[in-house]
């Protein structure tokens, strides 16, 4: 029999767990549902030759492209990988839709707005866009040397369109759009379970490695930056409303740990890592986390040592 | 053949690229060390009392930062933790208006992790001029103006939309609190600075009343009267309370929490750590001590501001008793540390000196005082005299005039007060003594005159 003490700890440790699941998973479900809905829209209205028009094919203009498609496309980190998926089925340079996957979760105007809102039209806005659009655009060049994306990408992007639901040249607009939402359903329970998934694992996380213990150890110009990007991982908050989390950090923590926060924590957190496990190969993956993290570390501690 | 670069290869060098960058951030950081900032302006002309704040790069044990920390020459003050990265330097006396001052930063640890200040930094400032700051109310309008010492280069700094009621100015110079009527009928608290122009809404006091504004020494905290609004726009205000505002959290409450204690003419020590105000129906003077939380009650039935020692241990105040030679008002001097009360003048009086508008100078030996002269005139006079041997000079004594609010100037050495005509037309003036001169000058036309140092 469980003593009393271990039952009440557990019962409150699994209230804190259930409590921070469902702050992850409702935060972030209306998003995903944005992603996917869009990703349907896609699907059915946009050919693989009209993205070819679009979007070019040269590396670095492909990179910078994707990177500003965000613009386009305001999804968050939940919702932008069902859609660039969805893009590259349609023909998305490998390089652009790199780009746009670790980008558009920042370079998009609600984010913009919510960014300025909690910091103002300052340096923080500028320098977490800066930081943002130069991280996407050189993963996006690293990525465009992969000549073939089978390389890159896991089987069933790769080998053609699987889905039952086809869009024909000749369907009315009612019928694209009905089209889409049954594509939207699809792709939403796809991969809203990596979601969930990915949320279980984040308020695990949260709810055995205390936030306090991680601030205290926070000081100092390269354990801040270091403690700052294990947040982001960790409290997986959506990229429309980090940077209100954000400015809680203020006080405590210097303006590159803060920005180091807002640059990698949409970009990479568990719940998009458990969904870039569906799009991506494994060490594909890898590089999407390492070089993002390498170079948000970098960023931070240049401001903690040479920005005051 | 040209070896074909991959994506791993690619990746994996630019990560190890960037890992060496990284690195190397950090050695060139450390071997830099701790950095320091100090909020000096770039001319380095700065208030009397300007508090200087030290912004370090990383958090630091205050205790070992304030090792660092030196002042040349040496300046009586103290040293107060900010936040986590940053100190505040406290004078407590005003500084030299005659000295250039050097601030300086030695190398040393700065926190128990061996963190470092590595390069000795210095930086120099002065003090500035100081300006004068009144207020002019003509056809309905009435805004804040500055002058310098000698009466020109007067400019308006509050703009003419603004009708201002009240006024007190910051101890270090930077800004200025004003009372500024709203739109609902209340009063509310406004900033603006001493270069003008800049107005912002400091307290939305909304229905309410929030008059007589004083700033606390170190510029952070603003006492006042607070006058609740009645239940129905048609019912008188309530009764004035003493509130404390901070301006840098922005927490505001009353000072007391009984609400039957009333308050107006708050009146800070000049550490700081203390608040007088007059309770008029009760007629006591109530002193609160917000380092022990202490009340101490004087008995008063005249009010008006206290006049505090320059060390902050002893107060004047004025009231009114029946003696046997009649009603005499009394000047006592409350001493704080041993908790004696005595009168300093009137109780052996001939006549009534109706002493009024008392002001302590920096100097121990000076402060200034005003009264009746002559038993059936209305004209007043100020005195200036030493306390404890009761003797001074008349600096302001025309008998067409009346005299009030004198406002020392920080170092003791000049007096600013308040003049006005008692015949022919009404027009009130500012007044300048200066320590040395036999005759008062006017400055210029306007009330309420301040430093603004």
């Amino acid at each position: 029999m469980m003593p009393a003490g271990s039952a009440t700890w557990l019962w409150d440790k699994l209230n804190v767990f259930a409590t921070v699941f469902l702050g992850i998973f409702v935060e972030a479900v209306p998003y995903l549902l944005l992603g996917t809905f869009a990703s349907g829209l896609v699907e059915v209205f946009i050919d693989r030759d009209g993205m070819s028009r679009w979007v070019s094919h040269r590396p670095a203009a492909a990179a910078i492209s994707g990177a500003f498609m965000g613009m386009i496309f305001p999804v968050c980190e939940c919702g932008v990988v069902p859609l660039t998926r969805r893009l590259f089925k349609k023909g998305l340079p490998l390089s652009a839709g790199i780009s746009f996957l670790l980008a558009a979760p920042v370079l998009n105007p609600i984010v913009i707005l919510s960014t300025a809102s909690a910091f103002g039209w300052g340096q923080m806005l500028l320098w977490r866009f800066v930081v943002s659009l130069i991280i996407a655009v050189v993963v996006g060049l690293v990525f465009s040397v992969q000549g073939e994306p089978d390389e890159v990408l896991l089987p069933v992007l790769s080998g053609g369109d699987h889905d039952h639901v086809h869009a024909g040249a000749g369907d009315s607009i009612g019928g694209k759009i009905r089209k889409a939402l049954l594509i939207t359903v699809d792709e939403f329970f796809d991969m809203g379970r990596y979601l969930i998934i990915g949320s279980l694992l984040a308020a695990g996380l949260q709810t055995f490695i205390a936030q306090s213990t991680l601030l205290s150890i926070g000081s100092g110009p390269v354990l801040s930056v270091l403690v700052m990007l294990l947040l982001a991982v960790l409290l997986s908050i959506c990229s429309t409303v980090d940077s209100f989390v954000a400015l809680g950090f203020t006080g405590a923590f210097s303006f590159g740990s803060v920005l180091s926060f807002l640059v990698f924590g949409p970009m990479v957190d568990i719940k998009s890592t458990i969904m870039y496990l569906q799009v991506f190969k494994r060490r594909a993956v890898a590089y999407i986390i390492l070089i993002p993290f390498m170079i948000s570390l970098i960023a931070g501690l240049v401001f903690n040592y040479f920005v005051k | 053949m040209k070896p074909r670069l991959t994506i791993d290869s690619l990746a994996i060098g630019l990560i190890l690229f960037l890992a060496a960058i990284a690195g190397f951030v950090i050695w060139v950081g450390e071997s830099a060390g701790v950095s320091v900032r100090v909020d000096l302006p770039e001319d380095g002309l700065v208030g009397p009392y300007h508090a200087i704040t030290f912004k370090f790069s990383e958090v630091v044990s205050a205790e070992m930062a304030s090792e660092l920390i030196a002042l040349d020459p040496i300046h009586e003050g103290y040293l107060q933790t900010v936040d986590d990265t940053s100190v505040r330097f406290v004078p407590l006396q005003p500084f030299d208006p005659e000295i250039t001052y050097t601030v300086k930063v030695i190398a040393g640890e700065t926190n128990i992790k061996g963190r470092e200040v590595k390069k000795p930094q210095s930086w120099e400032f002065r003090i500035r001029e100081p300006r004068v700051a009144y207020m002019v109310t003509a056809g309905g309008q009435s805004g804040i103006w500055s002058a310098d010492r000698t009466g020109r280069g007067a400019k308006r700094l509050t703009s003419e939309e603004i009708k201002v009621v009240s006024f007190d100015v910051a101890q270090g110079g930077d800004f200025i609190v004003f009372t500024s009527v709203n739109q609902n009928g209340g009063i509310d608290l406004w900033r603006v600075s001493r270069e003008g122009g800049d107005e912002s809404l400091l307290l939305d006091c909304g229905l309410d009343r929030c008059t007589t504004p004083v700033i606390a020494p170190g510029d952070t905290r603003i006492a006042y009267s607070r006058e609740a609004a009645g239940p129905t726009p048609d019912l008188p205000f309530g009764s004035p309370r003493i509130w404390v505002v901070d301006i840098e959290s922005g927490a505001d409450g009353p000072v007391y929490e009984d609400q039957s204690i009333l308050g107006y003419n708050p009146s800070w020590s000049p550490d700081g750590n203390r608040l007088a105000s007059f309770d008029g129906l009760a007629d006591f003077i109530h002193m609160i001590d917000f380092t022990s939380g202490e009340l101490v009650l004087f008995p008063s039935t005249t009010g008006g501001p206290v006049a505090w020692s320059p060390d902050s241990t002893r107060l004047l105040y004025t009231t009114f008793e029946q003696t046997d030679n009649g009603g005499r008002t009394l000047v006592m001097l409350a001493d704080l540390s041993t908790g004696e009360t005595i009168p300093l003048f009137g109780s052996v009086d001939v006549y009534d000196n109706a002493y009024y508008s008392l002001a302590w100078s920096a100097l121990e030996e000076r402060l200034v005082l005003g009264l009746r002269m002559e038993v059936d005139s209305p004209s007043r006079v100020l005195w200036v005299l030493d306390p404890s041997l009761l003797e001074g000079i008349v600096v302001a004594q025309d008998p067409d005039y009346t005299y009030n609010s004198p406002q020392w100037d920080p170092w003791g050495g000049a007096l600013l007060f308040q003049q006005f005509k008692m015949r022919g037309q009404f027009k009130p003036e500012i007044g300048l003594w200066r320590e040395g001169t036999n005759q008062a000058t006017v400055l210029a036309e306007g009330i309420l005159p301040q430093w603004l140092p």
